[in-house]
């Protein structure tokens, strides 16, 4: 769904740039290596003039590493590195930016207590001694109704979204001048209305006759937004095709290196009882909005009930009401036939409920605790704990989940995003629950583990567990959803059946369109 | 900026175990080679003091004992100390809690009085030491966990509090507390003998060691292998993760203040019952409390090491007295408070070198300061991605 409105001004950029013409940017035979890793191994990468070229591939593919090279910042072990046809040395990344070559880089490199004129200005040898407050302002206004790109020059970086941020990154690197523009997995921190506008963005800037660089390994915005795509796989370039000549099941073949499973999967048989009755909940904070307003919503043995919102409108408070972290203001919730409204998290537990919370490392698991010990964080405990058995439940977990890492005593922080997904559902998912609330569950994951997460959400629906489902993640929600609900400003603006929800309608509904 | 160049900080990838004890080792080493620094231009030769230092306090049986009884009530403040910061809770007023409990534990005593059989009174000497901590961290301790008000201006406070009280229950002329017979200078009267600390022979070695070195171990089982701990743990580790567990955080963060607390009371008790028998200003207000904050930062806030630690501390405080008399000249006593905060200050700043390395030269990878644009300075939240 996401880059619809990009796609309009599609490739006319670089219809624009004829194809003979050198790359403005490309990697020949680059390779990389860390201690202990190759980070990339004889790299052929060209990007031109005009295009959106992504860049995918699943985590520690050496997507960073490749583009960290290609801005100066990493020097090639072996390989090349040429920019308009001509091999150069990058030594850092003034280097870069002096040939144009400019990154933003996933954590971004501002100054928070600077404003975001003075962040744009930070480190230009071009700047006069005094700086120039009106010439950084009109170029700032120039760029962004250019490129939609509108930030207050003066607000303070910290104050401002991580969106805002984002764009204030953008606008420093256009504010140098470069042609060449890398983006290191841009939307892993956006909603998908600011990735939207993101891709508008960066399709303006192709159609100027910039190159722009796309890492990501989201198959949907790739296929949306990029001219191009060169997949990587451990180090290794895999393939480079044209966007408009491939899909989703062939980019996540040569990203995973198998066949990947993505479809949506639904119940087999019809549900069976209510297990989860949630009636008229309303959260009203004293002298604010309400928070949710009036919900009600069932569900069955055996069914995955997904609720889609933009994030904001109630979705997280209705799953801590159900989950038993927060008293609603009015009505009751259910699990498996015991009230268990405002009575606590170890209440709802007890009755039968499991909660996969969005914010994995530190709310769902404790991050520098291990994984054993993380694995009986919702347990119920004697006075004494008893190590032994916690360390071999946590083998037990690591084996069956295929969980990478030292052993039960590894510190969760220090695993990959995948794996640890995968521990908080080892832990959630070998309950004997009823109840499942899951928020976002393969948010931020690549490829191989979405379709892990999917497949055990599946089989739990068919174990008949009651799934509920929440995500702003409409491909998420449409995966796996027998019933889909909207949640919008706190209420529940419109309920469809998984299998022929209309996707402009859900996305017009979650807007708040004819709420 | 070139100087910048050369070296650089750099994350280590692993922290070895051995790095765990080199850097705190070689923190103290660099402490002492500022001494010598600080002993030279004073006149005074390092290459006699610290031996001399390291026989008053270490290598013979009578200086070692006398470190071990300055250790004691260390290793109480140390683990009042520890058991807080360690869960991000700062509780500075180990101090005003250690002459609560003195206050508590001699008032108990006295009006216990000699009838009362030795093992008796000696419970109650510290139980009542316990409760008086815990007594003068309560309001802090209630304060933090409904109303969220920072514990370290509470307790700080009420340290002051605390002192002045214990002066005036020994200055004033109708209290209970002051020495009836003391005429010209007024004096806690002494408890009765049957309060005291057995001591270990002829030494200045008390009961209150044993008792001590108890807690830190009752202490440690308690973080390692109940329940309270293993909750303990995961709040300090992330407060949000203990309430999504449906952990009640207000009864831990009073169990481990309160805790506090009485660990602080347990050493003024001890120091009542075992060295001072009486409320005495003089030997109580030698900053025990605040000491006990670097006795638990040395330790890195491990119970067992506060022991360790403790005696380390002890000794270089014993042998600060100890020089006074040292027969090449006198060394001031200011060498060994110069000293503890020497060794203080290259600890905490060794922190640095477990979790980095130096790296001179050229870096690679790292995100360097040769070049502000490449400084990251804000970032956004951590995405989930890795
Ligand atoms: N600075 C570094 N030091 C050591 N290893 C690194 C460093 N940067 C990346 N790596 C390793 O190189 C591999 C590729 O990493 P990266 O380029 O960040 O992958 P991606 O961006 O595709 O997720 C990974 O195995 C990663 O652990
Ligand atoms: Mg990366």
């Amino acid at each position: 769904m996401s880059g619809q409105s990009a796609s309009g001004a599609r490739r006319s950029g670089a219809d624009a740039a004829s194809s003979a013409e050198a790359p403005v940017v490309e990697a020949r035979g680059v390779g990389k290596v860390f201690p202990g890793v190759t980070a990339n191994a004889g790299v052929d990468l060209a990007v031109r003039r005009g295009e959106v070229h992504a860049l995918l591939g699943e985590n520690g593919a050496g997507k960073s590493t490749l583009a960290s090279i290609l801005c100066g910042l990493y020097q090639p072990d072996e390989g090349t590195v040429l920019v308009d046809g001509r091999p150069v040395t990058l030594r850092n990344p003034r280097d870069g930016l002096a040939r144009g070559i400019g990154m933003v880089h996933q954590h971004f490199r501002l100054v928070e207590r600077f404003t975001v004129a003075e962040n744009i200005v930070l480190g230009d040898r071009r700047q006069p001694l005094v700086l120039s407050a009106g010439r950084v302002r009109s170029a700032m206004v120039e760029l962004g109704e250019r490129y939609g790109l509108s930030i207050d020059p003066d607000a303070r970086v910290g104050d401002l979204a991580v969106g805002e941020q984002q764009r204030v990154e953008i606008t420093k690197m256009l504010y140098r001048g470069v042609d060449v523009l890398l983006l290191d997995e841009p939307t892993a921190v956006l909603t998908p209305q600011e990735a939207d506008a993101l891709f508008t963005t960066l399709r303006a800037m192709a159609a100027d006759g910039k190159a722009v660089v796309l890492i990501s390994h989201k198959l949907g915005e790739v296929l949306a937004v990029a001219d191009r795509v060169t997949v990587l796989r451990d180090g290794r370039v895999v393939g480079a095709v044209a966007a408009d000549a491939t899909d989703r099941h062939q980019l996540a073949t040569m990203m995973v290196g198998r066949e990947v499973d993505l479809s949506p999967r639904r119940a087999q048989s019809p549900p069976g009882v209510a297990v989860l009755d949630v009636r008229g909940v309303s959260l009203r904070p004293p002298g604010r909005p309400a928070r949710l307003a009036g919900v009600s919503l069932q569900v069955h043995a055996g069914e995955v009930v997904g609720v889609a919102g933009v994030a904001g409108n109630g979705q997280r408070e209705l799953a801590e009401v159900v989950a038993g972290l927060r008293a609603p203001t009015e009505g009751t919730v259910v699990v498996a036939g015991r009230g268990t409204t405002g009575r606590g998290a170890r209440a709802a537990r007890g009755a039968g409920l499991a909660y996969v919370p969005e914010d994995r490392l530190g709310t769902g698991l404790a991050p520098s605790l291990s994984i054993a010990d993380n694995l009986l964080l919702t347990r119920p405990l004697g006075f004494f704990v008893d190590r032994r058995t916690a360390t071999a439940d946590a083998r037990c977990v690591i084996e069956r989940f295929d969980v990478k890492a030292t052993g039960p005593a590894a510190a969760v922080r220090g695993l990959s995003g995948g794996n640890v997904q995968k521990v908080l559902l080892g832990r959630e998912l070998s309950d004997s629950c009823t109840v499942l609330v899951v928020a976002s569950p393969t948010r931020g994951l690549d490829v191989g583990a979405i379709e892990f997460v999917r497949d055990l959400l599946d089989e739990r629906r068919r174990g008949g567990v009651g799934v509920l489902l929440l995500s702003e993640d409409l491909d998420e929600i449409r995966a796996l959803a027998d019933r889909i609900l909207v949640l919008f400003e706190g209420r529940i603006v419109l309920e469809r059946a998984g299998g022929d929800a209309d996707l402009t309608e859900l996305g017009l509904a979650m807007a708040g369109a004819g709420a | 900026m070139t100087a910048l160049r050369a070296v650089h900080l750099q994350r280590r990838p692993r922290v070895r175990p051995w790095q765990l004890v080199a850097v705190p080792v070689a923190s103290i080493a660099a402490g002492l080679a500022v001494g010598a620094v600080f002993l030279t231009l004073t006149g005074h030769d390092p290459t006699m003091v610290y031996p001399a230092m390291l026989s008053a306090a270490f290598t013979t049986w009578f200086g070692f004992t006398d470190t071990l009884a300055s250790a004691t009530p260390l290793i109480g403040t140390g683990l009042a100390a520890a058991v807080a910061f360690r869960f991000g809770l700062y509780n500075i007023g180990a101090e005003g809690q250690l002459y609560a409990g003195a206050i508590a534990a001699s008032g108990v005593a006295l009006a216990l009085g000699e009838a009362v059989p030795a093992p008796a009174a000696v419970t109650a000497l510290l139980l009542a030491g316990v409760a008086g901590g815990m007594l003068w961290i309560a309001v802090p301790a209630a304060a933090r966990a409904w109303l969220g008000t920072s514990e370290i201006i509470t307790t700080l406070l009420l340290n002051y509090v605390a002192l002045y009280w214990m002066r005036y229950l020994i200055f004033g002329s109708t209290s209970f507390w002051r020495d009836p017979t003391s005429t010209n200078f007024p004096q806690g009267k002494p408890i009765p003998a049957s309060a005291e600390l057995a001591e270990l022979g002829l030494t200045r070695v008390h009961l209150g060691l044993g008792v001590a070195v108890l807690a830190a171990v009752l202490v440690t089982l308690v973080l390692n292998r109940t329940r309270l701990g293993f909750h303990l743990r995961v709040y300090g580790d992330s407060e949000a993760a203990a309430s999504y567990a449906g952990i009640n955080v207000r009864r831990l963060v009073l169990a481990v203040l309160l805790a506090s607390g009485a660990l602080a009371g347990l050493a003024g008790a001890g120091e009542i019952g075992g060295r001072a028998h009486a409320l005495d200003p003089q030997g109580l207000a030698l900053g025990l409390g605040y000491a006990g904050i670097i006795v638990a930062a040395l330790a890195r806030y491990n119970p067992l090491a506060v022991v360790l630690v403790a005696v380390l501390l002890g000794g270089v405080r014993n042998a600060g007295t100890a020089l006074q008399s040292l027969p090449g000249g006198r060394v001031p006593i200011a060498i060994s408070t110069m000293l503890e905060g020497a060794i203080l200050l290259f600890t905490l700043g060794g922190e640095l070198f477990i979790r980095y390395r130096l790296r001179f030269g050229r870096g690679q990878g790292a995100a360097t300061a040769e070049d502000l644009e490449s400084v990251p300075v804000a970032s956004p939240a951590e995405p989930t991605t890795r």
